[in-house]
């Protein structure tokens, strides 16, 4: 069979050069069709759509499934007390899979085919500076919510997770308090990708404007899933030795178990050396031995045990809907900054296509401006001009339980800086 | 609000106007009094304040127990919980004051009590705080060893001469050789910085070498930088802390290598399955991780099944018994697989690499939906901790496990390969196939049960891997071309080999991890296989023989 | 479907992709984001080509093709970076100045010229492939331990590319891209444009491997895979053979990484993970090993599907997938290029116990 066919290569070139032909024959007309197809968003019918774009297979899975799970939640809450504009959500999951390439596409398949009226996700950095393009080009909606390093602000994304000015600066502001401790030394350790390097360039740069010596402190990092902290640790211990000396940590999943262990074994303790954790939340507790970690200290802007009427419906709910849906862990699950975040996110949404009356990009985004909202860490505001969310900071205290005990609070709402500049934070 | 603050000053100034007469157990009393049951949160401020500047041995213990978050009131007394060893279990109680002591309960066992009895007495974080000049060392007196022996070792820097009379009082009771040790280090080490007669100075220098302490380098190093030191002194501290400097980087390249073999074990308790499965059948699993996964799940679902179902909480038992569960259910995993799939696909190993990729990804997806992605297996209680060969190396008793398990299972599989009718028969099937069969050996059957006890040591991989990691489905995909590389480098399908293979690719990493980071460290090693399959490219252990060839 | 003439079936291919596809996103039937899909999975086949060669025709199974692919989307991804930091006014790219790196590393200079970038993204891949073949042929590594030394070839650099300090972005690669020689990236017309393009280099690319398994030198390479030693005995220097097919795929591999990054907008180490090599072998084996087109419609429907399923069904996308890897391997050796055959050579003997497959190690 294969020898009895031969492919011609003038016809080829012929082709090669017919398409190029009809290439540009196609330049002026493919516009305007696609102009047309791009812009609108699908909303007829009784149903308005919205896309979840987490990763639910792949290493971020471990991650991402929740959040996935609390927009769904917060959607059948919302579809249960009557929709937004009397139209029901109809939320088109999808699965990009925690592959990077595979979250441009399918966020093109959300805007382009789906015609979603906004995006719900993403977790890691790269993946939403692979599909930021995408929603800037089509003109779509996505809301992100988990914490990030900064140093962008587009106008189709809305963050909802903290900028370092919501997390990072408020937590060394508190170790360097009397309140918190007064600590003058300072261990910088994280995973080797853009967070960390960037988080810690911040508080680095921030430690050295409040008067910290340079040698008092170390940066350093680790491969991802890296296992083996001894010599780590050792360092620490060395470093320590001094006194007020705390560690800020942005390692990140897997690794922190075995950063703990060998820290709690090498006899190192939360009152001589305290952990900050950046990366660390209840629902990274929930498979790690609390043992180790009892004292250490963690900065978000959201706790499972805040005291607040919203915050105990959203928790109760929460677990109540994994277990009706016999989601794996039942009603054991957590919750944690991004699922709060995540959840918050559909209702910001929501309130603002109400207020706007519209789900066009355009005015949701002007309604969402200066929108406040009672969020399950208690009242939140948009800011008025950019795409991020003002709240407040907390420190919290890891308990036995895996809970945090919230110790710290930021008076009042933060006023988000993405673009953080030292000169601002000494006002 | 003022008025009742100033009640407050006026009682706390009372109480220590009036108890400054007596004796100062007795304010101390008083004060733990206060702390339990305040009248004002000043006022127990005030009383945490007074304690620590009264650096009473007795109240130690509370104030521990106050620096831990583990302080609770049972009747009158204050106490706190001993190490409890999972989460539901009750935990051993210890009265704090005046004696430092474990409860006993009618029948003059230790009492247990439960979480949920206990009234714990919340002390702000600010409170806490006010403990750091002393929580360094608040532990001298500690029922924990291991507690003990870091408040020595924090207590050495604390230049506070007052507490000389505290710690050699306490070393005269100490009885383990650790917290001993510890405990001398920081003796000397006040009494090496308190005294300036060169002779007792030089003593007391060699007590601290000989002591072979976790700080004594730095002690001594701090020592010899000491501006107003003779100069024979410094140079002897010198020379005593380079000559412990250099013990100590041996023993590093001790623990170095241990980490090496430790690593090389679990590579070949991995590749074992792999080796001889290609061996005999020619075929390249790249579900092998999986078995893995699958051995570590069902661990976990032993776990589960004796603190849910059994209800036998707080046991150790439940990792015997998930050994051979492991082994089995992966095992049978792996016959199922035979059957359905791999059996095709005999002597094509590049076929079969792709369908058990495809086999991979689904079971890889199965264990997501139905054991979610985050979990981990208890590490037993008996196996935490590790063996401490002396002061600067420890041997963590899980990777010991995991090493005699490793022994174990090569030996059980060089036993059944070689000392046993099934054995042979699977050496002449890997030999040669058609020839076996012209001899009656039911190679259907041999196959089977060599595919069963392949992924069934997959399995058992996968158990001895809760002990040092996570559980989670994509958890054998970390080290799948690993095990590969090992298979490879021994030469493929020869068990020897795989053995050598894996403990030279364990040690060889952990070296280079040592020298440079860890991601170089991995390139290295795998740059360094390409260059040796230059010189061995059929690996360490080549097949011999014209069945060899193509 | 019966297959009449093959050139016909081809003519129809070429016909639908060039004309039907695009006159349908003129009349708005086609949406510009399934354009530029299409767009994609035909760099994808371009790269299977490569495999085809090597695996299919030469019975070499090399992992680290998707390695080769990223090689050249690095090329043209720095090009295109450095021309947007151009744009928007700035000297170094974002992720520099993040990391601290005051000014631009030597070895991104070249990418500032378009057709200096564009020869680079097929000679360095080629030039490497040309390096470590050399080494892993001469040794005579080959089946099982070529298989295994590539895949870990693959996994190093995939390490390697996920560190900060090769200054090629770490994880988060190469992105935010902006123009293409003037051009806006993000324009239909250009998107159209570089859906043409990579359909017109599919069909080059078709063109010369046909061009290549039918001269005499395509036919040594099929000798090797049936019999390496009796080609060697022969007198025919085998390693050159191997390492000139071994370069050819690197190459096409090249290629195809550089027309994917301009239509994706992001190239980043996850692209050249271990799995992505191996997912670039199933889509040969799935359209069926030894056939230039198998490579093509495998790669084609193995994307499609997996763009079709992680959104139909984003909780069970992998169990279909994996299912069909397995089910083709045992049952349709030929992939579904040889099963459209037999499906038209009317189903005469079943492909169950006597399989007619290719196999390489025999």
């Amino acid at each position: 069979m294969t020898t009895r066919f031969s492919f011609p290569l003038k016809k080829a070139m012929v082709l090669l050069g017919s398409s190029l032909l009809l290439l540009t024959a196609c330049n002026s007309n493919s516009k305007k069709g696609s102009t047309a197809s791009t812009d609108s968003k699908d909303t007829s019918g009784n149903t308005v759509k919205i896309g979840v774009l987490h990763s639910l297979s792949g290493t971020m899975a471990i991650s991402e499934v929740s959040l996935k799970d609390a927009v769904q939640m917060a959607v059948d809450e919302i579809n249960a007390s009557g929709g937004v504009l009397g139209k029901k959500i109809e939320p088109v999951i999808v699965d990009p899979a925690s592959d990077w390439d595979l979250f441009a596409e399918k966020s093109k398949e959300l805007l382009i085919d789906k015609k979603v009226s906004a995006v719900f996700g993403c977790w890691t950095s790269v993946s939403r500076k692979s599909v930021l393009p995408v929603f800037e080009q089509n003109n779509g909606l996505l809301f992100y919510p988990v914490q990030y390093e900064g140093e962008e602000s587009s106008k189709n994304i809305i963050y909802s997770g903290a900028v370092p000015n919501q997390q990072l600066i408020p937590a060394a502001d508190y170790l360097m308090s009397a309140e918190g401790g007064g600590y003058k030394r300072f261990y910088l350790l994280g995973t080797d990708y853009v967070f960390p390097r960037t988080a810690n360039k911040i508080l680095k740069a921030y430690l050295l404007s409040k008067g910290i010596p340079k040698e008092n402190i170390i940066e350093e990092y680790t491969p991802f899933h890296h296992q083996d902290y001894q010599t780590i640790v050792s360092k620490i211990k060395k470093f320590a030795v001094v006194g007020k000396a705390c560690v800020l940590s942005t390692i990140n999943g897997d690794s922190n178990i075995p950063f703990y262990k060998e820290f709690a074994n090498q006899g190192l303790t939360a009152t001589t050396c305290p952990i900050m954790a950046f990366s660390v939340a209840e629902d990274e507790l929930r498979a790690m031995d609390t043992e180790f970690l009892v004292g250490h200290l963690a900065a978000w802007n959201y706790y499972q045990s805040i005291d607040v009427p919203e915050n105990k419906k959203f928790v109760a709910n929460f677990k109540a809907y994994c277990a009706k849906h016999n989601l794996p862990g039942g009603s054991k699950r957590v919750t944690d900054d991004p699922i709060c975040w995540a959840y918050t996110d559909v209702y910001l949404w929501a309130k603002a296509a109400e207020k706007a009356k519209s789900f066009d990009v355009a005015k949701v985004v002007e309604a969402l401006h200066g929108l406040t909202f009672d969020s399950p860490a208690g009242p939140v505001k948009m800011d008025d001009k950019i795409n991020h969310l003002e709240k407040t900071a907390m420190i919290g205290e890891i308990k036995p339980d895996g809970q945090f005990n919230v110790i710290w609070k930021s008076k009042g709402l933060i006023i988000p800086q993405p673009f953080f500049k030292l000169d601002d934070a000494k006002k | 609000m003022r008025n009742r603050k100033k009640i407050g000053l006026c009682l706390i100034l009372c109480c220590a106007v009036f108890f400054s007469a007596h004796a100062a157990t007795d304010s101390t009393r008083v004060y733990i009094g206060q702390v339990l049951h305040p009248q004002q949160e000043e006022m127990r401020s005030h009383a945490i304040q007074r304690l620590v500047a009264l650096k009473q041995a007795s109240s130690f213990p509370f104030l521990e127990a106050i620096n831990n978050s583990a302080l609770y009131v049972l009747g009158e007394k204050a106490i706190t919980t001993g190490n409890r060893k999972s989460e539901e279990e009750s935990f051993p109680v210890y009265e704090l004051y005046p004696i430092h002591r474990i409860l006993l309960n009618a029948e003059g066992k230790p009492l247990l009590l439960n979480a949920s009895g206990l009234k714990q007495v919340e002390i702000s974080r600010a409170d806490r705080l006010q403990l750091i000049p002393v929580a360094n060392w608040l532990n001298i007196f500690n029922a924990d060893d291991q507690k003990r022996a870091m408040a020595y070792g924090q207590l050495q820097i604390t230049a506070d001469t007052s507490l000389l009379n505290i710690l050699s009082g306490a070393l005269k009771t100490e009885t383990n050789p650790n917290v001993l040790r510890a405990g001398k280090e920081a003796y000397y080490t006040m009494l090496l910085n308190n005294t300036t007669d060169i002779k007792k100075a030089r003593s007391l220098m060699d007590l601290l070498s000989a002591n072979d302490g976790d700080n004594a380098i730095g002690v001594l190093t701090a020592y010899a930088k000491q501006k107003e030191l003779p100069q024979p002194l410094r140079l002897y501290a010198q020379q005593k802390a380079s000559s412990l400097d250099s013990h100590y980087v041996f023993l590093q390249r001790m623990q170095n290598l241990f980490s090496g073999l430790s690593l090389g074990s679990i590579l070949i308790l991995i590749s074992l399955g792999l080796a001889i499965v290609y061996g005999l059948a020619g075929i390249i699993n790249m579900a092998h991780g999986e078995f893995l996964m699958i051995g570590a799940y069902a661990t976990y679902s032993v776990e589960l099944l004796f603190n849910n179902v059994l209800h036998i909480q707080n046991t150790d038992w439940f990792y015997l018994a998930a050994l051979p569960v492991s082994f089995i259910v992966a095992g049978a995993a792996g016959l199922l697989l035979e059957r359905l799939v791999i059996r095709r696909l005999y002597t094509k190993p590049l076929e079969s690499l792709l369908a058990t990729w495809g086999v991979s990804l689904i079971l890889i997806q199965l264990a997501r939906t139905l054991f979610g992605d985050l979990t981990a297996v208890k590490l037993p209680g008996i196996l935490s901790g590790g063996w401490q060969v002396s002061p600067h190396l420890v041997l963590p008793y899980s990777r010991l496990f995991v090493i005699v398990l490793t022994i174990v299972a090569v030996s059980v599989i060089y036993w059944v390969l070689f000392r046993t009718r099934l054995g042979m028969q699977i050496r002449a099937v890997t030999q040669n196939r058609n020839m076996s069969a012209c001899l009656g050996i039911d190679t259907r059957r041999v196959d089977a049960i060599t595919f069963f006890i392949g992924s069934g040591l997959a399995g058992l991989a996968g158990c001895a891997m809760t002990l040092i990691g996570n559980v989670v489905p994509d958890m054998g995909q970390t080290y799948i071309v690993d095990s590969f590389l090992v298979v490879v480098t021994g030469g493929v399908g020869k068990l020897v080999g795989t053995i050598v293979a894996g403990l030279g690719i364990g040690v060889f990493s952990k070296v280079l991890e040592a020298f440079f980071e860890a991601v170089y460290g991995k390139v290295l090693i795998l740059l360094g296989i390409m260059i040796f399959m230059q010189f061995k490219s059929k690996g360490l252990f080549p097949d011999k023989g014209r069945s060899a060839e193509d | 479907m019966q297959i009449k003439s093959p050139q016909l079936v081809n003519l129809l291919f070429i016909l639908f992709f060039a004309a039907a596809l695009p006159v349908g996103n003129m009349l708005g039937i086609v949406s510009i984001n399934t354009i530029s899909l299409w767009g994609r999975y035909f760099c994808f086949a371009i790269a299977a080509l490569g495999i085809d060669l090597i695996w299919g025709f030469t019975g070499i199974m090399s992992m680290c093709q998707a390695f080769f692919f990223c090689l050249g989307g690095y090329c043209i991804g720095m090009h295109l970076l450095l021309t947007a930091t151009a744009i928007q006014g700035q000297k170094l790219p974002d992720f520099m100045v993040w990391n601290n790196i005051t000014s631009l590393p030597t070895f991104w200079e070249p990418f500032h010229g378009f057709v200096p970038t564009l020869l680079l993204c097929v000679v360095i891949p080629a030039l490497i492939a040309l390096i470590i073949g050399f080494f892993i042929f001469r040794s005579r590594i080959k089946g099982v331990y070529m298989a295994i030394i590539t895949q870990a070839l693959a996994l190093g650099m995939y390490l390697l590319f996920l560190r900060n300090e090769t200054k090629l972005g770490g994880t988060n690669g190469l992105t935010n891209f902006k123009t293409v020689l003037g051009y806006d990236l993000n324009a239909s017309s250009v998107k159209l444009g570089l859906y043409l393009v990579s359909l017109a280099m599919l069909c080059l690319a078709y063109a010369g491997c046909r061009k290549i398994v039918e001269s005499k030198f395509g036919k040594i390479l099929q000798a090797i895979r049936d019999s390496e030693s009796r080609v060697g005995y022969t007198s025919y220097r085998v390693l050159n053979y191997k390492l000139t097919v071994f370069v050819v795929a690197a190459l096409l591999g090249g290629l195809a990484g550089m027309l994917y990054v301009p239509q994706t907008g992001i190239i980043t180490p996850g692209r050249m993970s271990v799995t992505a090599s191996v997912e670039m072998l199933m889509w040969v084996a799935l359209g069926g090993r030894g056939k230039l087109k198998g490579a093509i419609i495998g790669t084609l429907l193995v994307n499609c599907l997996y763009s079709v399923c992680t959104s139909l069904f984003p909780e069970g996308w992998l169990f279909i997938l994996g299912l069909l890897y397995v089910l083709t391997v045992l049952y349709f050796q030929k992939g579904f290029l040889g099963l459209f055959e037999t499906m038209g050579n009317k189903i005469g003997t079943t492909l169950k116990r006597k399989p007619a497959g290719l196999n390489p190690t025999s």
